[in-house]
């Protein structure tokens, strides 16, 4: 493992967990040198290990006692979710509004939104809170993307996230290991899909309207109004699906391209920086997104709304 | 006879499932549609919804009975946000309907 696994880090560290292993390799995970991961880093392992278990790799974790931050990754349930039991010498904090640890993406999608929300923005449930906007747009984008991961990825998929109030970042990241946004439109028999690189298969995911799962439980504007809510705070995602990267940053243009060294990661990845200051107004955020990618007319329609 | 339904008596007050909008708007919403005068959708007390959810219940709702049906349908006690994703889900519907989407 790496020393940083942090936003230069993170493409290196995927490109490791990328490379290539024959039936019956051993994979062995030294910690030793690790001494920064993001949430993005522990969704990706995780998922990788996870992958690797089913695949029945035989699998070490060394150079734990060594690890500087050995009570971080247990406090973040990463061994936990990596199905090694470890001894904890440290007493546990409450998380909320702190971090959420690494969490297995199962069918309560609602649910899950709820908490991680609730523990990103602790109090903005409440309408009129300080935290509401924050609580509502986390709570989108979670159950958003992970809907995707229950629906298209065919694989496990975990969340994470982290509140760094100093720099005042909210950071959310959710993986899978499953088979990736191009296999998945491949699989649809998407004709379009054909000869389509990783990069631009993900670059056609965020276009409105595009889904493998298709109508009625899946319309394909999920991905579309993450990345619309990301421009609209002026916030940063990050998508990696097999080669593929596609970033949309400062700019707001997205950028496409592909992991160091020709790896491949196996699943898909969807990281997520909002910045606190900037997620005010939250229904105008929504609105704006979905403006702008013409999901909603400025004519509007004859919709009846009562009090 | 004028059909109410409570949005949170069924789902609770967050709506993230796609699957259950629809199969909701199955069984409980579009048999009533030629029978019933008035279709109220009571979101009272949701505090939270997603474009999969609302997209599922109200897109589906329009593509399946055309635009003419907002004649009929009545959204009660919707957040501001939650009125945002169904005017956007009536524009999904009406796109469906003139062919512009595919999904």
């Amino acid at each position: 493992m790496p020393a940083q696994i942090n936003a230069d880090g993170l493409l290196p560290f995927l490109a490791i967990l990328g490379r290539p292993l024959a039936a019956g390799d051993e994979v062995v995970l030294d910690f030793s040198e690790l001494r920064r991961v993001t949430p993005a880093g522990l969704v990706a392992l995780v998922a990788t290990v996870v992958r690797w278990r089913r695949e029945h790799h035989p699998m070490t974790f060394a150079g734990l006692k060594t690890c500087s931050i050995l009570g971080y990754l247990q406090r973040m349930d990463v061994f936990k979710t990596c199905g090694v039991e470890l001894q904890e010498t440290f007493q546990r904090h409450e998380a909320k509004g702190r971090f959420v640890p690494v969490r297995f993406i199962d069918h309560q999608i609602s649910a899950m939104g709820t908490d991680l929300a609730g523990c990103l923005a602790p109090g903005g449930e409440e309408y009129g809170h300080p935290m509401c906007d924050l609580y509502d747009l986390s709570w989108y984008v979670l159950t958003e993307i992970a809907n995707n991961v229950r629906q298209h990825s065919h694989g496990l998929g975990y969340v994470s996230a982290q509140v760094n109030r100093t720099e005042g970042f909210v950071r959310l990241a959710l993986a899978d290991n499953g088979c990736g946004i191009l296999k998945s439109f491949q699989d649809a028999g998407f004709k379009w899909s054909e000869g389509m690189t990783d990069a631009e298969a993900i670059c056609k995911a965020l276009e409105p309207t595009v889904s493998s799962k298709g109508s009625p439980t899946n319309e394909g504007v999920g991905l579309t109004l993450v990345a619309g809510l990301v421009r609209q705070t002026k916030s940063w995602l990050m998508i990696v699906s097999g080669c593929g990267v596609l970033q949309i940053g400062n700019d707001l243009k997205p950028k496409a391209v592909n992991l160091p060294d020709g790896a491949r990661y196996q699943g898909t990845l969807v990281v997520m920086t909002f910045r606190q200051q900037n997620v005010r107004d939250y229904a105008s955020l929504l609105h704006a997104a979905k403006t702008n990618v013409g999901l909603l007319q400025r004519s509007g329609k004859a919709i009846r709304f009562l009090p | 006879m004028n059909l109410e339904l409570s949005i949170r008596e069924h789902f609770g007050s967050h709506l993230a499932d796609g699957a259950k909008a629809a199969e909701f708007r199955l069984g409980r919403i579009d048999p009533y549609v030629e029978i019933c005068p008035q279709i109220i959708l009571d979101f009272t007390g949701v505090r939270n919804a997603n474009s999969s959810f609302i997209n599922a219940l109200v897109a589906g709702l329009i593509e399946q009975h055309n635009v003419s049906v907002l004649k009929k349908v009545v959204f009660k006690g919707c957040n501001p946000s939650i009125q945002v994703l169904i005017q956007a889900a009536v524009e999904l519907g009406v796109q469906k309907i003139a062919g512009r989407v595919n999904a």
